[in-house]
């Protein structure tokens, strides 16, 4: 019914490879741009802007960014939080260094320092694998926050220790530090996360996409292939720690407005790595959906009692939250180990055959 | 595609929260942590705060005849939850109680834009003080600069810091940080040394290796600048050393009763600087027990309720109704809004006479706040752990303001230029 597909014929192996095989996909994502670019700007309120759409963007970037080290090039990482800090450290520097600086370059430009950060830390990875990988950029990550605390030149020697977004301005309209306003900030993301999606998506179906699934799948068979292992690794490392680094400047500069060394520790690493794993490793949808369900759900559960009018406490709700938050990652876990863009996937494969299934 | 409608209800749902109208009421949202790691020190302050307005509610029905209403946010002490709540409630707030630093970093900015007074009693950025520049923001009735000067003023009652060290053990956070500055000045001008020991967040509960370093150093003093798990981490190890508990030193913040009920009488003569005493004699007790605690108001116990952080929760709150007052009193309406409170808490005039008609006798030192000064330098006593509670073993002690005022002006005026445009109270005097 919705998703009919009788009549959709492929003249062409062009059109058999498009990105949309099914034009109803093609449909359902320009509705979803069309409430994203127009409808919720339009109707969302400072509080919707600050708690939902912006964090949401944004931790889906970071995801994201994980997604293709780990995902599609099957190396795991526990150090993006740190990653997310050079960014955001690198973006500070430029910043208070060239104020004249246009903000949107500047936190473009900020993904290369991670990058050349990531590409560091992921030279081991040339021997090491699995496991082991994983302690070596929990290494970067430990080490990295160490760094962001004790080399006071990195957060210009203020006495507290932590970095303050000024406000900056494009063509005298704020868009960061306290006097931007949320639309404008929620607009900046929304082109930086949008831009780095489209990239992203056309870089995992192009040659380095397959170069990366491959060694993924089974190193030794890549490089029997032919596939440079190193050049392979290396540019995942790259590729991935530029999108979170610039997800990381964006999350001290257009979200948080401020941020300590401790705010990119482990838990912030962990916390990405559970929205890609709920999401789906090697989908760039399952990014959007996993920050749905680990940073909106909670918010939107925290306002469920007030709106019933249940009069419950606030530490109440919490602690409620916490589990029910917990459950649902277990939920999810169990009936769909691939993550929720593979119970997507399933769920349009149905829909397709519905009501007729054979 | 079920999840982006489930995005698009909340948006909705969001909206709808933000709208509701509301009864006449003082709405002093409150951005309490009754959990996560800091709960144990959150929740008898939160509790201090919220049965004193309950109080109010009961016996006076509420502050000039309107209902408080003390809601509290519950943000887990976690920044990105605090700025949640800040979303959540600054829409018809008249003030931010925002309990973590990280917190007050966050919203501290945003005051100027929003017009909501942050009222951060006894914590956050010290040159807060300067309320020509920092015109929403409140530290009332003393900033952490204070209890500094206060430390070193109490031992060198004692005996010359001349020659002296002096170990600084400190959260390596911005909050053990906060100190630092007065702490270098002092050392330079009494010539003794300082040496700063900090303490990671992952080191809190493991704090072996800093004492290694104590031991090591051999200090004459500890001054602790410890919040959380890190109190009871080093309350613990300094009595697993043998280090001589009546030489370490805390600010208000590590003398909480239960961090040194574990060790009790090992504890005995560990001091902490304070500005609220724990009075179980004050008539406003009474007034809790009678109108809060039998009504059964509260989540509050019995031992809690005998401790400095539950009188302190008082004390913040009735700094906040105080404030409230001298604005309801100015402005004549009783339902006032932020920007009227942020007058009434610049002209707080809590004299001796008055803490006793608000009955909260000996609980607080008087205080008084004005246009360019927002902390009040209350000063504060010294407490001691007797081994089963904390009592006070001196008088009234003051900060030597003065001697920090040109470095605060100094600090806030770099805050206001790293933050340009940043409105400053120009025609403030005195």
């Amino acid at each position: 019914m919705l998703y009919r597909t009788a009549g959709q014929y492929k003249t062409s192996y062009e059109a058999d490879q498009a990105l949309f095989p099914v034009r109803q996909d093609a449909v359902l994502l320009g509705i979803i741009l069309l409430f994203v670019w127009v409808i919720f700007p339009l109707t969302a309120s400072e509080f919707t802007f600050q708690t939902l759409l912006i964090p949401i963007l944004i931790y889906s970037l970071a995801a994201l960014g994980l997604n293709i080290l780990t995902g599609y090039a099957g190396q795991l990482s526990l150090g993006t939080a740190a990653f997310m800090g050079v960014g955001a450290y690198a973006c500070y520097k430029m910043i208070t260094i060239m104020p004249w600086m246009n903000p949107i370059v500047a936190i473009l430009l900020s993904g290369f320092f991670s990058a050349g950060v990531g590409v560091m830390f992921g030279i081991p990875s040339l021997r090491i694998k699995g496991f082991y990988l994983a302690i070596a950029t929990l290494a970067a990550q430990f080490f990295l926050v160490w760094l962001f605390e004790k080399w006071a030149w990195l957060y210009n020697y203020n006495a507290s220790g932590a970095i303050q977004v000024p406000n900056l301005d494009i063509f005298g309209l704020y868009v960061s530090g306290p006097q931007a306003d949320s639309i404008v900030q929620y607009y900046v993301v929304l082109f930086i996360v949008s831009l780095l999606t489209w990239l992203c998506i056309n870089l995992t179906r192009g040659t380095l996409g397959r170069t990366w699934k491959a060694t993924r799948d089974m190193d030794i068979a890549a490089e029997l292939i032919g596939i440079n292992l190193m050049r392979s690794k290396l540019t995942a490392f790259a590729i991935s720690s530029y999108v979170v680094g610039v997800a990381g400047a964006l999350f001290v500069f257009m979200w948080r407005g401020a941020a300590e060394p401790n705010l990119f520790d482990i838990p912030l690493s962990f916390r990405i790595l559970f929205i890609a794993i709920i999401g789906g490793l090697g989908s760039i949808m399952g990014n959007y959906l996993g920050a749905i369900l680990i940073v909106g759900l909670p918010v939107v559960l925290n306002l469920l009692p007030e709106t019933l009018g249940i009069p419950i406490s606030s530490s109440m709700v919490e602690h409620l939250n916490i589990m029910i938050v917990g459950s649902l990652i277990v939920f999810f876990l169990i009936v769909e180990p691939h993550g929720l863009a593979q119970l997507w996937r399933l769920l349009r494969e149905k829909l397709i055959l519905w009501p007729f299934p054979y | 595609m079920k999840h982006f409608t489930k995005l698009a209800f909340a948006g909705v749902l969001a909206a709808l929260t933000a709208g509701a109208a509301q009864a006449q009421e003082l709405y002093t949202p409150n951005l309490a942590y009754r959990t996560g790691p800091f709960a144990a020190t959150g929740i008898p302050l939160m509790n201090g705060q919220a049965d004193y307005m309950a109080m109010l509610n009961a016996r006076d029905g509420g502050i000039g005849g309107v209902m408080v209403n003390a809601e509290e946010c519950e943000t887990g002490y976690s920044t990105e939850k605090g700025v949640e709540c800040y979303e959540k409630t600054k829409g018809k707030a008249i003030v931010t109680q925002p309990w973590s630093t990280g917190i007050t970093l966050q919203v501290l900015p945003k005051t100027n834009v929003d017009m909501i007074p942050i009222l951060a009693s006894g914590y956050g950025f010290s040159p807060m003080m300067d309320g020509k520049v920092f015109q929403w923001a409140y530290n009332t009735p003393a900033g952490y600069w204070d209890a500094a000067d206060m430390i070193i003023q109490y031992l060198e009652g004692m005996e010359s810091l001349d020659g002296k060290t002096i170990a600084f053990l400190h959260l390596d956070h911005p909050f053990g940080k906060e100190p630092l500055p007065v702490l270098e000045a002092l050392a330079e001008e009494k010539g003794f040394t300082l040496n700063p020991i900090p303490v990671g967040l992952k080191e809190m509960q493991n704090q072996s290796a800093q004492w290694l370093q104590i031991r090591r150093m051999r200090p004459d003093y500890v001054v602790m600048w410890g919040w959380g798990a890190m109190n009871a981490g080093a309350i613990t190890e300094a009595v697993k050393t043998k280090f001589p508990m009546e030489n370490m030193l805390g600010v208000w913040w590590s003398g909480h009763d239960a961090d040194l009920a574990i060790v009790g009488e090992a504890g005995k003569g560990y001091k902490s600087i304070s500005w609220s005493f724990p009075n179980l004699d004050a008539p406003v007790m009474a007034d809790i027990q009678k109108h809060v605690i039998d009504a059964g108001l509260s989540k509050t116990d019995e031992t809690e309720m005998k401790g400095v952080f539950y009188s302190r929760g008082i004390i913040i709150s009735a700094i906040l109704a105080e404030g409230i007052r001298v604005a309801q009193a100015e402005y004549g309406v009783a339902e006032i809004n932020a920007e009227q409170l942020r007058w009434g808490l610049e002209n707080i005039n809590m004299t001796e006479a008055r803490i006793d008609e608000l009955g909260l006798t000996g609980m607080v030192p008087p205080f008084a706040t004005s246009c360019s000064n927002h902390t009040g330098h209350s000063g504060g006593w010294m407490l001691e752990w007797d081994g089963e509670k904390f009592v006070k073993v001196s008088d009234h002690l003051t900060a030597n303001v003065a001697a920090y005022t040109e470095l605060a002006q100094k600090n806030a005026k770099d805050y206001a230029d790293a933050n340009a445009p940043w409105p400053v109270a120009e025609g403030c005097e005195g």
